[in-house]
This record gives C-alpha cells, sequence and structure tokens, in this order.
C-alpha cells in the first residue's frame, strides 16, 4: 500500500515537473510563430505604406507648391500617374540629416537639405512638413515608427583636374556603381564676371552637349577661365530613362557670400540672406552684390537660361547686422530649375546654387525618424521617378508594438 | 512503479511531439520573414526605363542593335548590386499561334537564386496609330444635337483673351464626335429660329444641348424676343431662354462667370453699353439668373436678384478626374471659383445636380449640371476670367458619358511584352 503510494507520488510529481517544462518549451515555439508572424505584417505594412505614399498626392493635391500643412499625406505629383513624385512636396519634407539653421532676422529655423557650400535648400520649420505631422496624417502615430529615404539614382560626379589655360572639368556618370557609358550630358557653365567693389556682378553662360565614353567619363574643356575666375558647372546625364544630376562651383570667397532661404511656396519668394547673419564671423563685414539668373531643363534634356525680369529682384546687395534688410527675390516660374547667384564683395567673388524643385539639382532628402533600438526594421524600395529624373525610393518601417512576446 | 513508467512513457511522447513541432515552428531568415516586395521594385524600374519611352523604342529593334547594350547599362546602373535580374523581351502574336514569341534576353547572372519575382510590362511600337471611335450621345434615344452660339452679332464677356467665335470653334472640334449632330448658331437670327423650334439643318431640337460661348453674355435676337424680353433690362428675355430650355428639355450651359448678366445683340444695342464700356451689349445684372430659373421650373416671373458666392480656390471631384482620364481632356485640376452658384437653387427650382465638376465648398457648386425634376437643365462653371472650355466638354461628358470604343492594339508586330525577374543575391 505504501509503495503504491510513494509510486503515485513520485508519477505526480514528475508528470507536475514535465508539464511545467513543456509549457514552457511550447510557449517558446508559440513566440517564435508570434514573430514570424508580426515581422510578415510589418513587411507587409512597409510595402503598403510606401505604395500609399509615393501614389496618392495627398490633400490638398498641389500642396507643394502651397504654404498650406495638407490634411492627407502623400508625395505622388498630382500632374502624374504611376510612381512620379512632385519635386516640390518633397521639398517641403523637413531633413532629418541636415544640421538646421536659424536666421535672426526672420526668427525662424530652417530646414536644411543643402548638398555642401553652395548648393543650398533651406526651408522654414513653419512650412516644412515634420514627422509628427506626417505620421498623424497617416495614421501610424505611437504604432509605427519610419524612414523615407529618396536618393538619385545617378550620381554625376564632377572633378577639376586643370584649373585654367583651358580649364578642364571631368565629369563622370555612374549609378549603382555601374558607369553611365555613352550618357548624353547636357551642360551649362556659368563664369562670374566681377564688376569692381560696390557694383554688382555680370556672369556669362556657355551651353553644350557632350558623352561619356564606356567608363562613364567625359571630359569638358572651357577656355578664358583664369585660376581666379569664380564658376559653376551644372551637367545633366541621360541614358535610356535614366537621367541624372551634377554641378561644382570654384569661388574665391567662401565667407561673405549670398545664402537663398525658401520664403513661400506659394508666392515662389526667396529670401536672400547675408552670410554673416547666419553663421556669425564676426567684423569686418561687407555689403554682398548678387546677380541672379534661373537654369532650367528642357523637355529635350538641354538646359536653358530662363529671362528674369528686374521686377523678380534679381539684381541687389544684402549687407550683415541690425537695420540691414534681407533682400527678396521672387522664382519666375513653378516649373522646376536652378537659382544660380552670382556674388561679389570686395573684389572677392563667387556663385551659389538653389534648387527650385528638389530634383533639379537631384538632392536626397531623409525624412523621418531613427530607426536605433528597435526590434525589427522592414524596409521596401521602389524606383520613383520626380520631375524625370530617376530616383530610389527607400522605406524603413518599424513597430512601436508587440514587444512583449520576446520571451 | 507502474505509474512513474507510464509517466515516463508519456514525458517521451510530448518530447516527440516538441521535436517535431520545433522542426517546423523555426523562424525563417530575414529576407524570407522580410522580403523587399521585388514584384514592385522590378515595376518601377520599367516604368523608370520607360519614362520618356526609351523602353519601348529599344524592345523594337533588331536583336543586335547596340541600344541594347545601352538597356543593359541603364538596367544595371538603376539596380542596387545586390539585385540580379533577367530581362526577356516577347512578341506578342495572332491568335491560333503560340502568344509569346521570345526576342531577347539580357542577365547579369546565371540564376537568380532560390526566390525572384517578376513584373510584365507591355510596350507599343511608335509606328502604331490606336483609333477611339465614341459613342455618339443621342444614339440610343431621342436627342444628340449640340448647338454652338457662335452668333457674329453679338459680343461676349469675362472671356477675356478670347472671342466666341474661337471658343466656338474650339469646343466644335473637342465635342463634336460625341454628338450625333452639331450645329454653329452663326448669327442671333438663327438662335432665335432655334428659340422658335425650327431646326437649322434638319437636326433634332429635343433634348439638344446649347452651349454659350458668350460668357456672362447672352446673345438676343431681334424682334419677338427684343421686343417681349425687354421688361427689367432683358429680365424677362432670360426668363423666356429658361422656359424654351424647359420646353425642348434642353441643356444649356454657361461657360464662365455669373450667368445670363448681360444680353448682346451688336445692332440692337450699337449705341449701349454694359456698364463697362462695352458697346452692343445691356447689363441685366443678378436678375437675369433669377429670372432664367424662375422660367426653367416654370414659375411666374418676378424681378428678384439671384446670388452667387466666392469659394475661392476649388478642386475637381474624383469623378469628374476620372472621366478626365477617361476621355483625355486634362484641365488644370483646381481653379478659382467666384461665381459659384448656391445649393438653396436646388430645393427653390426643384433641380437635381446630377454631375459635380468641383467639389463644393461651403455650400457652393463651384461647377455643376442642374437637372430640372421635370425637364431642362444648366450647367454652369461658376469660375473666374478667363474661361477653360475644356471644363465645360468635361462637365458634359461626365453627364452624358458617352463610351469610347478603342480600337485593338495587340496587333501582330505593334506589341511586346518586356518581363523583367529579379532575385537577390548576398546576404540572409
Amino acid at each position: 500500500m505504501a509503495g503504491s503510494t510513494i509510486d503515485h507520488l513520485v508519477a505526480f510529481g514528475v508528470f507536475l515537473a514535465a508539464i511545467l517544462l513543456f509549457i514552457s518549451l511550447f510557449n517558446q515555439t508559440l513566440q517564435t510563430a508570434i514573430l514570424y508572424q508580426q515581422h510578415r505584417q510589418l513587411a507587409t505594412r512597409c510595402s503598403d505604406m510606401l505604395d500609399n505614399i509615393l501614389l496618392n498626392p495627398g490633400y490638398p493635391i498641389n500642396w507643394g507648391r502651397t504654404n498650406c500643412t495638407p490634411t492627407s499625406f502623400g508625395l505622388q505629383d498630382p500632374e502624374f500617374t504611376e510612381y512620379r513624385l512632385s519635386p516640390f512636396s518633397l521639398m517641403r519634407l523637413q531633413s532629418l540629416t541636415g544640421t538646421p539653421i536659424v536666421y535672426p532676422k526672420t526668427g525662424l529655423t530652417y530646414s536644411n537639405i543643402s548638398a555642401g557650400f553652395g548648393n543650398f535648400l533651406f526651408v522654414p520649420y513653419t512650412i516644412a512638413i515634420n514627422y509628427a505631422t506626417a505620421t498623424k496624417l497617416l495614421g501610424i502615430n505611437n504604432t509605427y515608427g519610419f524612414q523615407l529615404t529618396i536618393s538619385p539614382i545617378v550620381t554625376v560626379a564632377i572633378t577639376e583636374t586643370k584649373p585654367t589655360n583651358p580649364l578642364t572639368l571631368a565629369v563622370r556618370a555612374y549609378g549603382s556603381g555601374f558607369p553611365l557609358s555613352n550618357a548624353t550630358l547636357s551642360y551649362c557653365f556659368l563664369k562670374v564676371v566681377p564688376e569692381g567693389p560696390g557694383k554688382n556682378p555680370s556672369y556669362s553662360s556657355t551651353f553644350g552637349t557632350t558623352y561619356t565614353n564606356d567608363e562613364g567619363l567625359a571630359v569638358l574643356t572651357f577656355s578664358n577661365v583664369a585660376s581666379t575666375d569664380s564658376y559653376a558647372l551644372i551637367v545633366y546625364a541621360h541614358m535610356s530613362g535614366l537621367v541624372g544630376i551634377g554641378y561644382k562651383e570654384r569661388i574665391i570667397s567662401d565667407k561673405r557670400y549670398v545664402l537663398p532661404l525658401i520664403d513661400s511656396f506659394e508666392d515662389r519668394r526667396v529670401l536672400l540672406a547675408h552670410s554673416y547673419d547666419v553663421h556669425y564671423y564676426g567684423p569686418p563685414e561687407s555689403a554682398v552684390f548678387f546677380n541672379a539668373t534661373f537654369v532650367l531643363l528642357s523637355e529635350d534634356f538641354t538646359l536653358r537660361e530662363m529671362p528674369m525680369e528686374n521686377s523678380t529682384g534679381k539684381i541687389g546687395k544684402v549687407n550683415y547686422g541690425q537695420g540691414q534688410p534681407y533682400a527678396t527675390l521672387t522664382i519666375p516660374t513653378y516649373n522646376p530649375g536652378i537659382l544660380v547667384i552670382t556674388y561679389e564683395s570686395n573684389n572677392e567673388h563667387g556663385v551659389v546654387l538653389m534648387p527650385w524643385g528638389l530634383s533639379s539639382m537631384a538632392f536626397s532628402i531623409t525624412f523621418g525618424a531613427q530607426s536605433n533600438n528597435m526590434e525589427w526594421v522592414a524596409t521596401d524600395l521602389r524606383q520613383v521617378l520626380v520631375n524625370g529624373v530617376a530616383y530610389q525610393a527607400k522605406l524603413a518601417l518599424w513597430s512601436y508594438e508587440g514587444q512583449q512576446v520576446i520571451g | 512503479m507502474m505509474r512513474t513508467v507510464e509517466i515516463l512513457l508519456v514525458i517521451i511522447i510530448i518530447t516527440g511531439a516538441f521535436v517535431v513541432s520545433s522542426l517546423f515552428a523555426v523562424l525563417p531568415s530575414p529576407r524570407q520573414v522580410s522580403p523587399i516586395n521585388l514584384r514592385r521594385l522590378a515595376l518601377t524600374t520599367l516604368q523608370t526605363l520607360d519614362a520618356d519611352y526609351a523602353l519601348s523604342e529599344i524592345v523594337f529593334k533588331s536583336a543586335n542593335d547596340p541600344k541594347w547594350d545601352e538597356l543593359q547599362i541603364a538596367l544595371s546602373a538603376c539596380l542596387p548590386p545586390n539585385i540580379v535580374y533577367n530581362l526577356t523581351v516577347y512578341e506578342v502574336q495572332n491568335e491560333g499561334q503560340q502568344l509569346y514569341q521570345r526576342i531577347k534576353s539580357i542577365t547579369n547572372a546565371e540564376s537568380l537564386g532560390i526566390s525572384s519575382d517578376a513584373a510584365s510590362y507591355l510596350t507599343a511600337s511608335s509606328n502604331v496609330t490606336f483609333g477611339v471611335t465614341p459613342e455618339k450621345i443621342g444614339e440610343r434615344g431621342v436627342g444628340g444635337t449640340l448647338y454652338i452660339l457662335n452668333c457674329s452679332d453679338a459680343n461676349g464677356w469675362w472671356i477675356t483673351g478670347y472671342t466666341a467665335q474661337k471658343l466656338a470653334q474650339d469646343l466644335y472640334n473637342l465635342l463634336s464626335p460625341y454628338f450625333k449632330r452639331t450645329v454653329m448658331v452663326q448669327t442671333t437670327a438663327q438662335l432665335g429660329q432655334i428659340l422658335n423650334g425650327t431646326a437649322l439643318q434638319g437636326e433634332t431640337l429635343q433634348s439638344a444641348v446649347v452651349i454659350n460661348t458668350f460668357g456672362e453674355t447672352v446673345p438676343i435676337p431681334s424682334g419677338y424676343y427684343a421686343t417681349q424680353g425687354s421688361q427689367d433690362s432683358y429680365g424677362k428675355y432670360c426668363y423666356i431662354l429658361g422656359q424654351r430650355v424647359r420646353q425642348y428639355n434642353w441643356t444649356w450651359a454657361s461657360i464662365v462667370g455669373w450667368p445670363f448678366y448681360y444680353v448682346s445683340n451688336t445692332a440692337l444695342f450699337a449705341s449701349n453699353q454694359n456698364g463697362w464700356g462695352i458697346y452692343g451689349m445691356v447689363q441685366v445684372s443678378s436678375y437675369g439668373l433669377q429670372a432664367f430659373l424662375q422660367g426653367l421650373d416654370n414659375q411666374p416671373y418676378s424681378h428678384t436678384q439671384s446670388s452667387t458666392g466666392s469659394p475661392g480656390v476649388v478642386y475637381l471631384t474624383s469623378i469628374a478626374r476620372q472621366y478626365s482620364n477617361y476621355y483625355g481632356i486634362y484641365p488644370s485640376p483646381y481653379q478659382t471659383a467666384t461665381r459659384a452658384l448656391p445649393q438653396s437653387i436646388q430645393s427653390t427650382f426643384h433641380l437635381t445636380v446630377t454631375t459635380c465638376i468641383f467639389t463644393p465648398v461651403n455650400n457652393y457648386y463651384a461647377g455643376a449640371v442642374y437637372r430640372h425634376a421635370g425637364t431642362g437643365a444648366l450647367l454652369a462653371l461658376g469660375l473666374t476670367r478667363t474661361p477653360d472650355i475644356r471644363l465645360t466638354a468635361l462637365g458634359l461628358l461626365c453627364d452624358y458619358k458617352p463610351r469610347l470604343y478603342r480600337s485593338e492594339y495587340t496587333a501582330m508586330g505593334t506589341s511586346r511584352l518586356v518581363v523583367l525577374q529579379l532575385g537577390q543575391v548576398g546576404g540572409v
């Protein structure tokens, strides 16, 4: 009798221990399956959301060309179908990566989408769409986080191989590490012509077309360019539907210059600020005289200069400090292009560029939040066109929910 | 002892079950769990390559044309380095043969790995012409006549930059394919003739569409209509017009601004001007629209003002955008409205909005077709000048919805199917 009781007790004890162990083990298996489902769902959601952003212009459909906050978020160009994005909606996204600047004369902070010195794009926070607004409009605030990167597919790199007699520039076009051989290059070369102290500079422009060789390389030469001359070169490369853009400036002065700041998309108005007002270099300061022009890419892939009336504010001067107002300039068109501003100050001169429409200078933008410390990040890709320029749109998506299943 | 042995057997069975289930419940590799949507990537790549029709041009070239190398370079350049591809072009053949015949393939790898996905894209030769035959309005029922007011003896207002005659010609080109008969009303006398119920060229008068190309002005025939309609600065004429629209079940289209604000006849009003220095015209003011609607609703005539609103920027409705694509008419999707008709006219004059061209703002319709409960209709575009007659055409087509019969475009040698298959290499 006692033996039977002991047998039952041992058996029950072993059975209980085994059941607890197996519950724990099966729980692990279930968690693995749930995790799989969640990751799979996140990938599907990522693909859907990317399509949702890229195939929808938002509302109002032309919000990229206004200063209003959209009530629905989307980046599609309202004048097209398929994966074609609005170059102006992209301009209105607040950059995640660029260091913002503050301009005391307007009291505003500006999102910095610039691509190095001389290639500026600053959009005030008051009209840039921030991440919090975008997540609310997409209906994912506090549930999902995302980072959207729009970057050009084709890179056009320009290096100066000989500074003068003649000026020689090497242009290399490539995409994803593969050279664009036999691509057509359309270029615009603008040389600053200083007119002396207290005067606005003028400029001379040269337009042309050439082709890359088998290695995706082309050499451009320009005579009558001294080593002390400032210039800007803008190159469009195109082949079989792919379009890429490159640019290079040489400047003689990089302290006193003109800084273009977007003021109003709706009115196409740009503020021109003295660099000292933003960078606080300190004295001595002097006025900067400028002369602006606008260059656009025509449908036959050639660059053309669009004349600007004097009434647009294309010629003027800006100075540093209180009592010295900024200048304003009105872009003459809603067509994307490049604002070229030549400047001169105390015999120092240079040129800065600003895209009107993100694609005009193939700027890339990263919009959203950082995915650091997230358990799982799903990504998806699309090839898109922004005003005819080939871009890649990459969305990284993560979830703020469902972490508790990790055992 | 026996119980312990039994428990041990149970443990062995459960362990077996766990081992077997664990074999199936393994979390796959990240690439399988969270894959890049290769199908979409392939489709968008093909669309990018065909952005300026370069792909459509290359795939019709002979197999040894150097342009194929350019295509391969572009393809390699635009895909991420870890993506391998195979692009195959097929000829679309006639019925009775193998439907797709392979023309050429280009690839950058021997194999696309264990998982791949593909997208297809149909390209058409640039030599192909696509025929579209529209269904004629009135083919299956009454009506089918389009009258375009092109009166040489009247002046327009709020059509700045155009003449009514130029707009009439453009409207003729746009809309005449959709109607059984299009008649240009060349004089105010001819307008009087159709108002009297007499056809000009043997056309069907009943259920016609009448487009007034004179903007805020409406031509007025001399004689009966000028005499009977002269009351209240020709407000009565607008009333009679409303009655005629009702009588003949017409759809009256006003292309811009405040309808029936002026009447014009250059001979009749040679010494009158509209208040803004344009001779040959008399201002009816806002009474004209109200009088027209009274006539349309068969109400007794009274000299009452109408009102309009100024909602500002208005947007095409989703239906209008859909038909914009269907008929290939692409006006700007947003316009400025300063003479939008109020919603209240629907209940006052027994009207129903059958087509809304612009999304209503604050109970104002910037562009809509108002159909009367009995007969007759009014298309009013309360936009600011200058007029875009494509909006009038779009509004009418949205309302009548004639079908388009498109010609066959997969004829032999005119279409090629491009299939881009993508695979991923490297990583896990």
